[in-house]
């Protein structure tokens, strides 16, 4: 083949992927109006990915520092910005990262991003959240780097632990839509309720076996309420309140949420606040379904 | 001189004197309460919360003119929280976050906001505009409260259940 040949059939090729691969871009950039509004609504559902953000700072843009037994994280940066962000991530590996903790270069997340919860989102949810993310000012900022203290954390521990000891939720093949299993899926899966809510047991695993029966020891050091509906140590609101409380933070006692979960509430972009009535009475009823827990938290 | 210019001075003199005194006095014992700081405070947001509690109950009971009270006595609480909060008056009682006085500008900042947005409350529901006041009412918690609690409070571990005020 001469010269001229070869170039002429490369610009076929190329002419002919692009043609292919145009359409398919145009449409995952364009998402529509209702898909990112459904972004936007999980994203909320999540207490608006609030890991990802430092109060008063750049939405998304990652940085916040959480400490573990086995170091010091920072959360991510998950604005679509190309070089420090998630931008140049396809919406395949973001989705891998949330539900699996993979990154595209398989390296594994420490698991203070609850991928092990958020494998129980849907595939319709999870794509619409990444859509969503897209559409978030993308912010330049380096990740800082993690500090692992534990030897073989990563190589040996993780792997052992996420095996042994993670309980992990499973995908539903759709969303369920109302009452109490809507209740679960946004408890379980969405609004990842347990990684607060439910003890640990000694590997630091959650103890689902007293699901959403309270830490003492939670996050920033703050004595997590036992919220199952045990009589004298659970949750004692109706539903009515507890779907109020989610809404506008209030407590029947004229307290008002403070600390992390007041910050899941208000949420970022969104927060637990922007869910629909429908939604907070069914996370409420599906609390009162739970097995109550005897856990006293606090004196 | 007459007497009577006499016992008008002497009156007016002994007014001035008193005058005087009482100020002297009242300038040196200002605090009103124990004097211990954290119990002072959780005295005054208990009456925060009742009051918030009973603007609810009112809303929800249709009454939206009669909060005008309780948002007056929010707002006028709200002006006495900075000085409740003596830099580094901490004990295991207190659920107060050392970021307070790390960031006291920011605080006092959210004081100012509730005192501000009770203040607004009072006056939509002095103007009977009910509309308003549950409009206020609708986010008062996230962003009056919790505007100030989400950052520098440390959540009590038992939620109560709703109790009868005293």
């Amino acid at each position: 083949m001469g010269v001229l040949a070869r170039r002429a059939w490369h610009l076929a090729v190329l002419l002919l992927v692009s043609l292919v691969s145009l359409p398919a871009l145009a449409s995952a950039q364009a998402p529509s109006a209702a898909e990112l509004a459904r972004g936007k609504y999980i994203f909320g559902a999540t207490g608006g990915c609030g890991c990802h953000t430092v109060p008063k700072q750049p939405v998304n843009a990652g940085g916040r520092r959480y400490d573990g037994p086995y170091g010091t994280v920072y959360s991510s940066n998950i604005t679509p910005d190309r070089e420090t962000g998630i931008g140049g991530w396809t919406d395949e590996q973001i989705i891998t990262a949330t539900r699996l903790g993979r990154r595209p270069n398989g390296e594994r997340l420490i698991p203070v991003h609850p991928y092990t919860v958020f494998n129980g989102m849907s595939a319709d949810d999870l794509k619409a959240l990444v859509a969503f993310l897209r559409s978030v000012p993308p912010v330049k900022q380096a990740k800082q780097p993690k500090k692992i203290s534990v030897p073989m954390f990563e190589s040996v521990f993780l792997p052992a632990w996420l095996a042994a000891f993670a309980p992990r939720e499973s995908p539903p093949t759709s969303a369920p839509t109302s009452g109490v299993a809507r209740g679960e899926y946004l408890v379980r899966a969405v609004a990842h309720c347990g990684e607060c809510h439910t003890p640990r047991t000694m590997t630091m695993a959650t103890d689902n076996t007293r699901f959403l029966a309270g830490n003492p020891k939670g996050p920033e050091e703050s004595e997590v309420p036992n919220i199952t509906p045990d009589k004298t140590t659970g949750l004692q609101w109706s539903e009515e309140e507890i779907a109020d409380y989610l809404g506008s933070g209030n407590k029947p006692d004229g307290d008002v949420a403070g600390g992390l979960m007041g910050e899941v509430i208000e949420g970022t972009l969104a927060g637990y606040k922007d869910l629909t009535k429908a939604d907070r009475l069914a996370i409420a009823q599906y609390l009162k379904t739970i097995l109550p827990i005897k856990n006293k938290i606090g004196k | 001189m007459k007497l009577r210019t006499v016992r008008a001075a002497v009156i007016l003199g002994s007014l001035v004197a008193l005058a005087v005194v009482g100020c002297a006095t009242a300038s040196k014992s200002p605090t009103i309460g124990t004097g211990d700081p954290v119990a002072d405070r959780q005295r005054l947001m208990k009456n925060v919360g009742a009051n918030w509690a009973d603007i609810q109950n009112k809303v929800k009971a249709g009454a939206q003119d009669t909060v005008a009270v309780n948002a007056e006595a929010l707002s006028l609480h709200a002006q006495r929280i900075p000085s409740l909060f003596p830099e580094g008056s901490l004990t295991d009682k207190s659920k107060a976050k050392p970021d307070i006085w790390q960031k006291w500008p920011e605080f006092q900042a959210a004081a100012k906001n509730l005192e501000n947005r009770a203040a607004t409350l009072r006056d939509q529901a002095t103007a009977k505009d009910g509309a308003a006041v549950t409009a206020t009412v609708g986010t008062f918690g996230r962003d009056a409260c919790g505007a100030c609690h989400t950052p520098f409070r440390v959540p009590p571990p038992q939620q109560q259940p709703a109790q009868p005020r005293s």
